[in-house]
């Protein structure tokens, strides 16, 4: 499940060898068992517990791996090309990710989440030629770094106030003592603060626009997807370890997701670059991941719902950003909105495809993407947060504004670009197999 | 007794928060996220007496050798920059503005 290893290989293979690890991930993750057991026990000393949740996390994950390196063997024809420490950097980064999904103890998420940021800080400075990516790893290794010590400090207080980092002894801490402890509360809200600078929700929300706007576009794609799937089930792990615990905090997040569907929704309705609108728009999503958080019951926790909806807004990110990486042509030219104008008249299919991943993050049905918002408004309905799902459904209208002004440009305006681009079939091939996920992923509860 | 060592451990942080909040130079901000750190592994140590389990010494080991991954990766980001600007301001940098 773990592998992070790489054979020496040619850069023209490269690619396809990651591919074919990442296939092989994936079909062992798929048919490992998916009942709660705890990994090495004997080894791990119960750090590592794995369960469907975390099954379902980790094949997202993988999946997310399978597509960048899709899409890399693309992009890097147009662009700068990489060298073969890429991809064995992205198995890191999804190695860490993996292991920030089983992680039960603080220590180890810690761990785990240092070595997923390294590999993902590599990641965004690879074009060490180009200063925008620079200045991109500047600000994102800095407060990366930053949160990474708020996480380290909050463990601190988490050991001092339960008197170990184990998510099982803190739970069973907690259900002696109380949860108001002022060492446990400190300590919990230093936490808080890394995880939700990690996802981009409201206070902390300002880096990542820059970041993805500056990272190469595949990459931007993984972070986007493959990131937010990690820290959120780290994160509901963590939150749903103990009941006294979620209800400590549950008004703390209520206004955090509140504040993150609206400011994400005003910072994308203003943005020209179809990257960074991007970026806004995943601000939004983890809004409503906030959302299915608050409305999480301990006593059944099964974070079937998060891990839908992480699934659903993965295919139609990733999707997009695999658009992008192709059609945005060479050195990036192509990334303002007006540069897509009548792109449906030139590219039909690719048009098509991204109008598809529009609809999707939009949650318009049959996609991947109203089933996700569906099932995360019937959440907090049911856990009796009435207001928390109608600000849901406002957001998610508001949103339209600018997914449907992508479509508008790219259907209703005469073409000004004749959009040529590199001959190379992985791409788009990446892109098609992703629109048939998002409508796979829709009916799947349906036919189930 | 143990208040005393956490009271050190919460100034240091601060003081290491006020370095990265404040100051312009790449350097010392990343030193001051180094000493916000360390202000956790004294916290850890100090708890780990309080306890008398011998957990917070290795865990904060382990904050150690992150750390210090971190550091590496940081310093190359720093030469990667003065490559690029010719100096070490985090003003300098303004072609992404978000």
């Amino acid at each position: 499940m773990l592998l992070s290893a790489f054979e020496k290989v040619k850069l023209e293979n490269a690619p396809f060898v990651s591919m074919g690890f990442f296939a092989a991930a994936f079909v062992m993750q798929l048919t490992a068992g998916n009942h709660e057991s705890a990994l090495y026990g004997s080894v791990f000393n119960g750090m590592f517990v794995s369960n469907s949740f975390t099954q379902a996390a980790g094949l997202v994950i993988i999946g997310c791996g399978f597509f960048t390196a899709m899409t890399c063997l693309t992009y890097f024809k147009q662009n700068n090309p990489c060298t073969m420490e890429f991809y064995s950097v992205l198995f890191f980064a999804t190695g860490g990710m993996l292991m920030l999904t089983l992680s039960r103890e603080l220590i180890t998420s810690f761990i785990s989440l240092e070595i997923m940021s390294l590999a993902i800080y590599i990641l965004v400075g690879y074009d060490r030629k180009r200063v925008t990516s620079t200045e991109a790893l500047l600000k994102y290794l800095l407060l990366g770094a930053f949160a990474g010590s708020f996480f380290v400090m909050g463990s601190a207080l988490v050991y001092g106030g339960a008197g170990s980092t184990k998510f099982a002894e803190i739970s069973s801490f907690i259900s002696t003592h109380s949860a108001g402890t002022p060492l446990l509360i400190g300590g919990a809200f230093f936490i808080f603060v890394a995880f939700l600078f990690k996802v981009a929700a409201f206070p902390f929300h300002a880096w990542v626009i820059d970041v993805y706007d500056g990272a190469a576009t595949p990459v931007t794609g993984f972070m986007a997807t493959a990131l937010k799937a990690a820290t959120f089930t780290v994160f509901a792990n963590f939150l749903a370890l103990n009941g006294a615990m979620q209800k400590e905090w549950i008004d703390f997040l209520f206004y955090i997701a509140l504040f993150t569907m609206f400011g994400g929704n005003l910072i994308a309705i203003g943005q020209s670059n179809i990257k960074r609108m991007l970026a806004a728009s995943g601000i939004v999503h983890s809004g409503y991941l906030l959302i299915a958080l608050v409305a999480i019951s301990t006593e059944s926790f099964s974070g079937s719902v998060i891990a839908y909806y992480l699934a659903a807004y993965s295919v139609g990110t990733l999707g997009i950003f695999a658009a992008l990486s192709y059609l945005g042509g060479k050195g990036e030219s192509r990334m303002s909105f007006d540069d897509f104008k009548g792109l449906a008249k030139v590219r039909p299919y690719s048009a098509a495809a991204i109008a598809v991943f529009l609809l999707s993050m939009a949650g318009i049905p049959p996609t991947a993407g109203f089933m996700g918002k569906f099932y995360i408004i019937t959440s907090a309905i049911s856990a009796n947060q009435m207001a928390l799902a109608v600000f849901g459904v406002i957001s998610s209208i508001l949103s339209m504004w600018y997914y449907l002004r992508l479509i508008i440009i790219m259907y209703f305006q005469e073409p000004e670009d004749t959009f040529e681009i590199e001959n190379s079939i992985f791409a788009p091939a990446c892109t098609f197999i992703l629109v048939f996920c998002v409508f796979a992923l829709g009916l799947y509860p349906i036919v189930i | 007794m143990i208040q005393n060592y956490l009271i050190l451990s919460v100034i240091l942080f601060c003081i290491g928060i006020l370095g990265v909040v404040s100051r312009r130079n790449v350097l010392i901000v990343f030193m001051s996220i180094e000493l916000m750190l360390n202000a956790a592994n004294l916290a850890f140590i100090a708890f780990s007496r309080f306890h008398e389990s011998m957990d917070g010494h290795v865990l904060a080991l382990m904050v150690m050798a992150v750390a210090a991954a971190e550091a590496a990766l940081a310093l190359a980001v720093v030469i990667l920059l003065h490559k690029h600007k010719g100096k070490l301001d985090t003003d300098v940098f303004s072609l992404l503005k978000g």
